[in-house]
């Protein structure tokens, strides 16, 4: 049957790209429905039971700052709270939170059936409607179709997904989840460049089966900050500590001689697996002189009685799973709830997308999250919001827009994904982004919120909140600056004392900041200095970030407004590189195939050289005076 | 917005006259530094004669004539200013070095007129001209860049390469994974590696920067079979008996090296044993060393005559590399008969002497200074070692900034952004070494992995 109304945007798919995607699409206005297998699963934390990260913290931000809901829910859903590398600069600085899968999923099924605009239906795709080139609609397990002016996929591992235990082998998106397998059948017919990836997850173990007392505690940070830039302390829950326990002689022994049960040394794997994320058995095998490797022991949940144990992440049949994790001090009795296994899934060559998500080869069909080949809820949350936003801008026939790498961390991880592709499910670092500087999780408001409000993803009174952020870093920056020190004065002799610097004529806070060794959050906790302390932390906090980084900062923007020339020069989607003279074969094939969507893209293409990019931006400028 | 770039323009050689054009916003800066002009005095379009300064000890290096143009009206449509200077290339080079290190970058091929077309200064039948330009001017450097890179200068770089990137390897994993226990920003190691890299870039940069190819000469090995006539040839360079020339075979056991200057280009000529199987140690001596010698020259000679064709596919030397040359000696001996049948054995190119009667040797000489691009009209090798040379430079300011930083505040975050950018320096030489490239050795060396 026909479904009687017909949508303009529809996610196929309920996981933390979908639901990114779809709240996306709504806020901007457009009529969506999201279709998923499974109501009760939307918002589910497939893996480990965490948010944030290095890399992936920045992520959440930005996701935030865009308006979209994996902070907010993170914050509500965070069981401990920890800011990373803090004993290092703030531009890498990252914010991680346990979450409790529950309250997480709670949090985004709350946003999801609020949001204007948004309907839900519980059926998995079957089949796919293509006219002229372009998908018109999507039919159901029980024959229901769907029409839509655009659609987006984000079905995670679940195309022919397939779940290796040991030798044991099943079909599955996901432990008691069915995989995706017409859906995945029809697609291949497609001319999509499809290859296959494999991740893994670890058994999980009954809390009370394990004796605490002999690991090691690790407690979050007593400040904590939230992701969301909407966050209230009253939004967090009670606060609870992790574990570190280690693996031993013995466990690696028990691995070492199972190995060939294994699924990934057995051969029964091809899909490849993330170097950072290595499972037990490929750890063991591959550094051998580690005697022992730590583990975190991760509470699922304030009112879970199970444990997510990570960096145990294995394929080895059951028997050994419970034998290796019995090995290790304080699990001597441990009863495991949930067997770990690898599962292996088909992900479709990024580089046949465009920077919105959009793909090449059926224009009105966009793809985001683990489909595209990486791996990580941030990863996938933040390309569902950007495949949402255009999808809904192409239904509406609006300009669509996309984040470039000196914007923000969802730029860089398009930027790659499209240009490079990947061969290992990609995950997110700081040292991918060249503008690591500048892109720091602490302005992630200050980089996206204004261009997230012109595109209607940011809601009034986000952005009442931001105006008067922005008001006061400007107020207190010009509050430092014509505030001094005065030499001799007990304000001197106290930043003196502090800091072993001398002050030898009047300086403004301003210019004392300057100083390397210099620190405003020591300079508060003086008591003479009060006087200093007359604005929100983190609003004092910009205003230090960007004098002790400016030179550096300075420097980058120099370098981006030397490349925005490049950055905003369009080649166009049938643009015929035979045309362009001097090319090398190897470029021009490159080039055809990839092609491009600006001169920028191009050039970051792997084995590019400048001298083709000068060519090419001859023949463009001569194209354009004829 | 553009940077500003800089280039020798005329020609290389012992002209009379050389001209460095400087193109960019910090053209007129970089002129009033090099002649140590007041703002007031810069008149456009009006030569002045001046004395040029270098930029780092203020020493005169030339005297000649600068003249600025403004920007639109210049050949670049950019501010530009030209330094016309003495000819002769390490005059040159110095005026050059010093131009580059006012934050100058480094012209590539044809850059100048593309953004002369690029900025409507050309019409668009020229377009057409650059672009071609461009094309082959890019492979010819790319060749010439190969060719600069063999022998001793490449071993050091990409030994320097290696210790940045190690560095790298744990300042990167330091911050990206926090919670292995690998933070190595605390550790002295970091230190005492940094003080070394530190140490090397120097030394390096002081030997390579006074034109090392004209100053240190390029290294030439002489290959062949035994008494094919390697030590007449060397003999007849240098003018001189250095050599023992006899008619039994492996005489020449050790290898000889001569420092000879040919036709006003300073060679350092090593002589080798012949190449052969043979039971005799100290022979089999000679030729490990034969061998290794050729691993880091310049340019191979590899020689042959009409007995001894078959070494040139017993030895594994790429004939087609842009440094090797074919020289088939003794065509006294050949025959008009016989000398289709050598043609056909010798596919690639080569060239015919006897250097027992003297003949070839011109052409001979002009093709060794071909392919260590001592040439009136190449002076892409020379070029590509300037980039080099600046590259470095830069490499070693970021290095010693990052260092700075992390003396001073233990910024982790600073000393691994002035580490991407010597990296970004050094790549220029080396090839791309790129953000996943890094990731990958930092997954092979550290057990990382939640």
């Amino acid at each position: 049957m026909h479904y009687p109304l017909e949508y303009e945007v529809i996610v196929v798919g309920g996981g933390h790209a979908g639901v990114e995607a779809a709240l996306a699409s709504a806020r901007v206005g457009a009529k969506t429905l999201l279709l998923t297998q499974s109501i009760d699963t939307i918002g589910q934390m497939s893996c480990n039971p965490a948010i944030g990260g290095i890399g992936k913290g920045h992520l959440v931000k930005e996701i935030d700052a865009l308006g979209g809901a994996m902070a907010q829910a993170a914050d509500k859903a965070c069981i401990q709270f920890r800011t990373l590398n803090s004993s290092k600069g703030p531009a890498v600085q990252a914010s991680r939170a346990q979450a409790d899968r529950i309250l997480y999923k709670e949090a985004i099924r709350s946003l999801i059936y609020n949001a204007k605009n948004l309907d839900i239906f519980q059926q998995s795709v079957e089949d796919i409607y293509i006219q002229n080139g372009n998908i018109i609609g999507l039919k159901t397990q029980a024959e229901i179709e769907f029409k839509a002016k655009t659609i987006v996929f984000t079905v995670g591992t679940f195309l022919r997904g397939k779940i290796h235990i040991g030798n044991q082998q099943s079909s599955g998106g996901r432990a008691g989840c069915s995989a995706s397998n017409a859906l995945g059948e029809k697609l291949l017919q497609l001319p999509f460049r499809i290859g296959r990836l494999k991740t893994g997850t670890p058994p999980r173990i009954a809390a009370a089966s394990v004796d605490f007392s002999v690991l090691e505690q690790q407690a979050g940070d007593s400040n904590i900050k939230g992701f969301s830039f909407m966050y209230q302390t009253q939004d967090t829950p009670r606060q609870i500590s992790c574990y570190i326990a280690h693996t031993n002689t013995t466990t690696h022994q028990i691995i070492a001689k199972n190995i060939a049960s294994s699924a990934m040394y057995s051969g029964n794997i091809s899909g490849i697996g993330p170097r950072y994320c290595p499972s037990i058995e490929d750890k063991i095998m591959r550094f051998k002189d580690k005697d022992a490797h730590q583990i975190f022991i991760e509470p699922e949940g304030l009112n879970s009685s199970e444990l997510y144990p990570n960096g145990v992440s294995t394929s080895l049949p059951f028997t050994v799973q419970l034998d290796f994790i019995r090995s290790m001090q304080g699990f001597e009795q441990a009863h495991i709830t949930r067997p770990g296994y690898a599962i292996e899934y088909d992900y479709f060559d990024p580089r046949d997308l465009e920077p919105t998500m959009q793909s090449k080869i059926i224009p009105n069909l966009f793809l985001a999250g683990q489909i595209n080949g990486t791996t990580g809820y941030e990863e996938a949350g933040a390309q569902g919001l950007i495949a949402g936003l255009n999808a809904a801008k192409l239904a509406q026939g609006q300009k669509t827009w996309f984040p470039k790498r000196h914007e923000a961390y969802i730029g860089v991880l398009i930027d790659d994904l499209i240009t490079k592709g990947t061969q290992e499910p990609y995950r997110m670092f700081t040292s991918r982004a060249e503008y690591r500087l500048t892109l720091r999780e602490d302005n992630a408001d200050q980089r996206l919120t204004a261009i997230g409000y012109d595109l209607g993803l940011v809601d009034e009174e986000r952005w009442q909140k931001f105006k008067i952020k922005m008001q006061n870093i400007e107020d207190s920056y010009s509050f430092f600056a014509k505030t001094f020190i005065h030499p001799n004065s007990f304000d001197a002799l106290a930043i003196e004392k502090e800091f072993g610097e001398k002050i030898e004529r009047e300086y403004s806070v301003l210019d004392l900041l300057k100083r390397p060794q210099i620190s405003l959050s020591k300079m508060l906790a003086i008591n003479n200095l009060q006087f200093i302390n007359k604005f929100p932390q983190e609003v004092m906090l910009q205003v230090e970030i960007n004098i002790k980084y400016a030179g550096y900062i300075k420097r980058q923007e120099l370098e981006i407004a030397k490349l925005s020339k490049n950055e905003n020069t369009l080649i166009a989607p049938n643009f015929d590189y035979s045309e362009v003279k001097g090319l090398s074969c190897e470029l021009f094939e490159k080039l055809s195939e990839l092609r491009p969507a600006t001169i920028g893209i191009a050039s970051r293409i792997p084995g590019m050289t400048p001298a083709a990019i000068s060519l090419l931006l001859i023949y463009l400028k001569k194209h354009s005076q004829n | 917005m553009n940077d500003t770039i800089a280039a020798i323009a005329t020609a290389k050689g012992q002209g009379g006259v050389g001209i460095i054009r400087v193109s960019g916003p910090l053209a007129f800066k970089v002129g009033q530094k090099i002649c140590d002009l007041m703002v007031d005095n810069i008149e456009p379009r009006m030569a002045m004669r001046c004395d040029f300064y270098d930029t780092l000890d203020f020493s005169i290096i030339d005297n000649g004539l600068v003249i600025f143009f403004k920007a639109p009206h210049s050949f670049t449509g950019e501010d530009v200013v030209e330094l016309h200077g003495h000819g002769g290339i390490v005059v040159q080079d110095l005026i050059l070095q010093s131009v580059l290190n006012l934050d100058v970058r480094l012209a590539r091929a044809g850059e100048f007129s593309e953004r002369a077309f690029i900025n409507n200064k050309l019409d668009l039948a020229q377009a057409e001209a650059i672009a071609s330009l461009i094309s082959a001017s890019s492979k010819e450097s790319a060749r010439a860049s190969v060719r600069s890179l063999t022998g001793e200068f490449s071993k050091k770089i990409n030994a320097l390469v290696e210790d940045v990137i190690n560095l790298r390897l744990y300042v990167e994993a330091a911050i990206d994974f926090p919670e292995e226990e690998i933070d190595f920003l605390q550790d002295e190691i970091i230190y005492s590696s940094l003080h070394k890299l530190i140490e090397n870039l120097e030394i390096i940069l002081a030997n390579s920067t006074q034109g090392a190819l004209l100053a240190e000469g390029a290294d030439i090995v002489i290959v062949g079979a035994p008494n094919v006539g390697k030590s007449t040839l060397l003999n007849l360079f240098a003018q001189d008996d250095v050599a023992i020339v006899s008619e039994h075979e492996g005489t020449t056991r050790d290898m000889i090296k001569q420092k000879i200057n040919l036709q006003g280009l300073v060679l350092n000529i090593i002589d080798t044993a012949g190449i052969r199987v043979t039971d005799n140690q100290v022979e089999q001596i000679g030729i490990a060393r034969a061998k290794q010698a050729m691993q880091h020259a310049d340019v191979i000679l590899l020689m042959v005559d009409k007995n001894t064709l078959a070494i040139i596919n017993d030895l594994s030397v790429d004939l087609n590399a842009p440094n090797v040359l074919l020289v088939v000696n003794k065509i006294d001996k050949f025959d008009a008969g016989n000398d289709d049948e050598l043609e056909k054995f010798l596919q690639a190119e080569h060239i015919k002497i006897s250097a027992k009667y003297n003949l070839g040797i011109e052409a001979l000489i002009q093709a060794i200074h071909e392919a260590v691009g001592f040439n009136k009209i190449d002076s892409n090798v020379f070029i590509a070692r300037r980039r080099h040379i600046d590259a470095l430079g830069r490499a070693l300011a970021a290095i010693n900034l990052g260092f700075e930083h992390l003396q001073k505040t233990r910024a982790g975050e600073l000393l691994a952004e002035e580490l991407l950018v010597a990296q970004n320096s050094l790549n220029e030489i080396t090839g791309e070494f790129s953000a996943d490239d890094l990731l990958g050795k930092i997954f092979s060396q550290f057990c990382i992995g939640k």
